[in-house]
């Protein structure tokens, strides 16, 4: 059974950075975000911060940190996990 | 023809260009951390104001009343007028008045939200003539000045040029940057090895008169480079850092130089900074002072020129201010060094989309 | 006197064009993917620097009034939660830099003007005094919605763009700086329409000649 915070993580990539051309579930579970297939930059990068920080209430703080959490939608979702309260994760 | 830097002053959260001088040699630092979007809130970030100005824009801005200080050590002079151009530098002009604006709805903040309305308000403030040319180029504003000004010096059009550079803080800006994740919580070390990087931002305003007789500091050399490699990061090679540093080594032959770098405090774009002026000019010592006061946006290259004039008069150099080793370069100095044992020096910002402006200055 | 010869020229002239219908335009003219972020101002510039494409040893003269309303707008609007992307893109001279990183074409000067009166002449005359064998001017404005109806933003769309050379060769036009007298300065809109409709004049001391 698909993920439920991962595949809102791809709704939400998708959406905030505009991949009209996209669907969610296109997107790989494993493979990087940035600087892959999708042509993402750090900019897209920063947006995404902004829209998950948004979302599930958390902090991210640095570009550097920024980096890390957005290693692949499988790592955003498990950087995610460890921050976040289960009843505000999407079930 | 050499252009001659006549005049030079500036304002930062210190005071003018002795006070910041003085207080960079006693390693005191202006940033302060405070709420990013100023009486809304929010994380508390490294800023400098000057004179305890409230961060968000008041209608007339808090900060005219510093620009008209700093103009009152402008040289007389027809400015603006037939063979003296004037050359209004800044990123931001007036930008946090329209963010004042879509807060308040309040109208009179309109008057001061673009650039052409915040030119020709100082123009009626200063007695400024119609020769008057607006240049906004994020953080290499200022170098944009001091190119066109000599360019017109050198054509003939112009005996003596005015560049009069502003930059202040406001939410605008500082939210800007703390969404770009780099102006966070901690102070800003330039040229450190740390694991994360960091800068401060400050108010900033300045100006200098260039020459085409006369004595003063002479600008030797001045260089631009635009990367477009990307909007926010640089090539990773430093191809970018070379292409405009390298041009002034001709101009540096023979030279005791000194550095002031760019150096915000950000940890990719220092280490390329420090590692090509190292690998171009390995005897210069590398300072940088936004430590201290901030990066000052548009401003930051009159600002700095002004500070770097006022140290060589005092005959010694502040070194790079809230740095603590190690460092990502063998020639950054973290203590300050006798004027006199250099005799020009280098002075270099950058901005977004892969800029570069440098210009290379002797004392004399 | 200084002498320029214009080697070429293009204008977008599109009228109350939407953005999405501009992106939908123009899209083909840059490498694929790299439209995502572009604003109106940023496509019409990019579609006008076709015909004078700029190289790396080139300088750029790049002027507008009002720059980047529509991403100024949406960036203020984004407040409290400030939006990174739009922050950079509402910056001048985001529209040219937009165009210049899509196709990764560095240059070696930009120099990015504003203001309002006498800035189209402004622009020539600095591009003027530019060395190199190659100076391209552009510039334009994009349309603007609440702040142009606080009188914040420009209420026209439109885009330019010139290419200036030391060599008559393949002239299509002439540019003289310092040549005397003092007509009214041109302002960006004037100067954009002077290019549109290939119509001589003169601007502060310069002199615009079409041949």
């Amino acid at each position: 059974m698909a993920d439920a915070l991962q595949l809102r993580l791809k709704q939400l990539i998708v959406s905030t950075l505009k991949l009209d051309d996209v669907k969610p579930g296109d997107l790989p579970d494993d493979e990087p975000l940035i600087g892959a297939g999708l042509n993402l930059d750090s900019i897209d990068a920063l947006e995404l911060v902004v829209a998950i920080e948004k979302e599930f209430g958390l902090k991210i703080t640095s570009s550097e940190e920024s980096r890390v959490a957005l290693a692949s939608v499988a790592k955003l979702a498990e950087f995610i996990r460890a921050r976040v309260p289960a009843e505000r994760l999407p079930t | 023809m050499t252009p001659r830097i006549a005049a030079c002053s500036c304002r930062t959260a210190f005071g003018d260009a002795e006070a910041t001088g003085a207080a960079l040699l006693a390693g005191r630092r202006a940033l302060a951390l405070a709420p990013v979007l100023g009486a809304a809130g929010g994380d508390p970030v490294p800023l400098a104001r000057c004179g305890g100005r409230a961060l968000d824009e008041a209608a007339p801005p808090e900060w005219l009343p510093i620009l008209d200080g700093l103009a009152r050590e402008i040289p007389e002079g027809p400015w603006g007028e037939a063979g003296h151009p004037v050359f209004l530098t800044s990123s931001n002009f007036g930008v946090g008045s329209l963010h004042a604006y879509q807060q308040s709805r309040d109208t009179a903040h309109l008057r001061f939200g673009t650039p052409f309305l915040v030119a020709e308000l100082l123009r009626a403030r200063f007695g400024w003539g119609p020769d008057l040319t607006l240049l906004s180029h994020a953080c290499v504003s200022a170098h944009l000045g001091l190119l066109a000004a000599e360019r017109r010096l050198r054509a003939g059009t112009a005996e003596r040029a005015l560049i009069f550079s502003f930059d202040f803080i406001s939410p605008f800006v500082t939210a800007g940057f703390h969404a770009l994740k780099i102006l966070n919580g901690a102070f800003p070390e330039p040229y450190a090895e740390r694991p994360t990087g960091a800068i401060g931002l400050g108010d900033g305003a300045a100006f200098a008169v260039l020459a085409a007789t006369g004595g003063g500091p002479a600008i030797r050399a001045q260089a631009l480079y635009n990367e477009m490699h990307h909007f926010t990061a640089n090539r990773p090679d430093g191809a970018g850092f070379d292409g405009c540093l390298a041009p002034l080594r001709p101009a540096a032959a023979g030279r005791r130089l000194w550095i002031k770098g760019h150096g915000t405090g950000t940890l990719e774009a220092g280490r390329l900074e420090a590692q090509t002026l190292a690998r171009l000019f390995p005897d210069a010592p590398l300072v940088s002072w936004k430590g201290s006061l901030g990066h000052t946006l548009g401003s930051c290259g009159l600002v700095e020129l002004a500070v770097a004039l006022a140290a060589v008069r005092s005959g010694r150099i502040p070194g790079t201010v809230a740095t603590q080793p190690p460092c990502c370069g063998p020639t950054v100095a973290l203590d300050s060094f006798p004027a006199a044992s250099c005799d020009a020096f280098v002075l270099a910002s950058n901005a977004f989309g892969g800029a570069h402006a440098a210009v290379l200055v002797s004392h004399d | 006197m200084i002498e320029r010869f214009i080697t070429a020229a293009a204008a977008e002239d599109p009228g109350a064009e939407t953005p999405a219908a501009t992106r939908e335009r123009l899209q083909a003219a840059f490498p694929r993917g790299t439209t995502r972020r572009m604003t109106q101002l940023g496509l019409l510039i990019g579609s006008v620097l076709q015909a004078t494409a700029p190289g790396e040893c080139d300088a750029v003269i790049y002027a507008s009034t009002y720059a980047e309303n529509q991403a100024l707008e949406e960036y203020l609007a984004s407040f409290p939660t400030a939006s990174p992307t739009l922050f950079q893109t509402s910056i001048h001279p985001s529209a040219v830099q937009q165009v210049l990183i899509a196709r990764q074409q560095p240059v070696r000067e930009l120099f990015p003007l504003t203001g309002k009166p006498g800035l189209g002449s402004r622009a020539l005359a600095l591009a003027a005094l530019c060395p190199g064998e190659r100076v391209v001017v552009c510039g334009g404005e994009e349309r603007g919605t609440w702040l142009r109806e606080a009188g914040s933003a420009s209420e026209e769309t439109f885009a330019f763009a010139l290419g200036l050379s030391p060599a008559p060769e393949g002239a299509i036009g002439r540019l003289r700086c310092g040549s005397g007298g003092a007509a009214a300065a041109w302002d960006l809109r004037e100067l954009w329409r002077r290019v549109r409709d290939r119509e001589s004049g003169r601007g502060l001391d310069l002199e615009l000649e079409w041949l």
